[in-house]
């Protein structure tokens, strides 16, 4: 294991409008060539979480002190106390960002939109012109070989279905070479057999490759099934972060209430009204928490 | 037994607002009878000698028609350089007043100099590029250039700010630069618009390259006022006739390239 977490946050904070936190210090560490499920309802802060940690929403100032309120990927700075380094590009290239609306550009073709990849890496200029050698556009192939829609390179990005889209936007990252992939909800928008395909394929990436992958998901079913560890939010905060094996069915339940049906679709709840016990068992977590994070 | 049933009543401060509205139009119309000199009676009055003068553009004189046609291509070559140069220009320009796109301390210098060139007239701009760069299509095509790049600009700016932003984050999250973002999530998305605004505006600059002849400025005008001031009506005939069907003619192939690119 490096010295350095892969990922490290540190008491984060952050608020859209003035009353309510999407993000109430939240800390936690990740270790290099893990694969993390991040679970939570809507509206928990898991997107928000994990945009942050790319540099693309500064989180609130908090204090001055600078080894407070901060990011840092892969031994690396990317905000602190609200502001986002000069230099996030540089760390941006080596995260790979999965998004749930795939967010290719339609108008291209596959190709292209994977050849995007290496923009953080090549000449600026050459980037500008979308000059791409062609060994880097074999390589692409290559990426798209692998996550299995070669064979759709020449098409329009806005032709494809949404896992094969998906797909493409992995290839992307496999290309971009990036040591950590954050995925916001990638399965969200898709059928179940397409969930499957790319939630195999980023763990394949995971096992293969030893990239460390964070993905955010609604269904704890697919969090168990694909990630050993599990860190899930509720408001903004995290609720429990450890074993993927400890989340069983009761357990939800009092941590999620009325939420937790969200969460584990497809099996019928009845949650009891447990308002008190809920509570305690909150804190409780809340505690192993930030144990595990100072860990 | 039929039910009865109660109309639905305007309030009275809706309807207030209504009649407002159209007696507001009526006295704008009315206050500007006079300045606008409006004498309709003098069409009916006068017809006999209406017909004397429009009897004189028949039958048009196409003895000149070699020097009519060649002229007109000259007219169509200034709407195609001005309005090229103007594309080019607007491209950038169009990034640059773009509030998505960059900060408002230059996104608001470069919208008002756009201001400026789209709030004077290519006439205007005729009359002094002939001034700098003398008599000739050369002032035409500037004219042509720095109005089209005004409106133009407008035009792409509010293409770019309606884009959809995902795509744009998608390869902001790459590690791409600005440049990147522009080139690879902003243009793929406005380009249809853009070609679309760009052949739009080419059809009206040929439009306005018909009359750039009358300050100098080149192209089919000059024969136009010429012909016009000698009262030689049957070759003004021959022109306006070769001014439409040319005008026709690239306007269907600018809408025929617009539905291949939309």
């Amino acid at each position: 294991m490096l010295d350095s977490p892969a990922i490290s946050v540190n008491r984060l904070s952050k608020s859209f409008c003035r009353d309510k936190k999407a993000l109430n210090d939240v800390s936690l560490s990740i270790a290099d060539g893990e694969m993390v499920a991040l679970i939570g309802a809507s509206g928990s802060g898991k997107s928000t979480l994990l945009r942050h940690i790319d540099g693309l929403v500064q989180g609130n100032k908090g204090s001055s002190d600078h080894r407070l309120c901060c990011i840092d990927v892969l031994g690396r700075r990317v905000q602190s106390c609200g502001k986002i380094r000069r230099d996030v590009r540089r760390t941006r290239a080596d995260i790979g960002f999965i998004f749930q609306q795939f967010n290719l550009v339609g108008r291209l073709s596959v190709l292209t939109n994977v050849c995007m990849g290496f923009l953080g890496r090549i000449p600026a200029w050459r980037g500008a012109g979308a000059l791409f050698t062609r060994d880097e556009k074999l390589q692409a192939m290559e990426a798209l070989n692998r996550v299995g829609i070669a064979d759709l390179a020449g098409q329009r990005a806005s032709t494809l279905s949404g896992g094969q889209q998906q797909r493409a936007a992995i290839a992307r990252t496999l290309v971009q070479r990036a040591k950590i992939i954050l995925a916001d909800e990638p399965i969200a928008s898709l059928d179940p057999a397409s969930s499957t395909r790319v939630m195999e394929t980023l763990s394949e990436i995971n096992r293969l490759d030893g990239i460390t992958v964070v993905v955010s998901l609604h269904q704890v079913d697919y969090a168990t099934k694909y990630c050993p560890r599990t860190i899930a939010m509720r408001d903004g905060e995290i609720a429990f972060d450890g074993l993927s094996d400890k989340l069983s069915h009761d357990f939800l339940v009092k941590l999620y209430g009325s939420d937790s049906e969200e969460l584990i679709l497809g099996r019928k709840l009845h949650p009891k009204p447990l308002p008190d016990a809920a509570q305690q068992v909150h804190k409780l977590m809340k505690h192993e928490a930030l144990t595990h994070a100072a860990v | 037994m039929s039910t009865t049933f109660t109309l639905p009543q305007r309030p009275f401060k809706q309807s207030l607002a209504y009649y407002l509205g159209w007696g507001a139009l009526l006295a704008l119309l009315t206050l500007s009878w006079e300045g606008a000199d409006m004498r309709p009676g003098e069409l009916i009055r006068d017809s006999a000698n209406m017909a004397k003068f429009l009897s004189g553009f028949f039958p048009p004189s196409f003895t000149e028609w070699r020097m009519y046609a060649n002229e007109m291509l000259i007219t169509v070559e200034v709407a195609v350089w001005g309005s090229f140069l103007a594309v080019v220009c607007s491209i950038p320009l169009g990034i640059l007043c773009a509030e998505n796109m960059v900060p408002w301390w230059i996104c608001q210098p470069v919208r008002r100099l756009m201001d400026a060139c789209r709030a004077i007239n290519d006439m205007v701009f005729a009359m002094l590029f002939v001034v700098a760069v003398g008599l000739g299509p050369f002032a035409g095509v500037l004219a042509l250039w720095i109005n089209t790049m005004g409106t133009l600009a407008k035009l792409f700016s509010e293409a770019v700010e309606a884009v959809d932003p995902r795509p744009v984050e998608g390869v902001r999250a790459t590690g791409a630069n600005w440049l990147h973002e522009v080139v690879f999530g902003v243009i793929p998305q406005v380009m249809p618009l853009w070609i679309s605004y760009s052949l739009y505006r080419f059809e009206a600059n040929v439009r306005a390259a018909t009359v750039l002849g009358i300050v100098g400025a080149g192209g089919i005008g000059q024969s136009l006022w010429e012909n016009i001031r000698g009262f030689n009506y049957a070759d003004t005939a021959a022109i306006l006739i070769i001014i439409i069907v040319s005008v026709s003619m690239i306007d269907a192939l600018s809408q025929f390239l617009r539905k291949k690119f939309v």
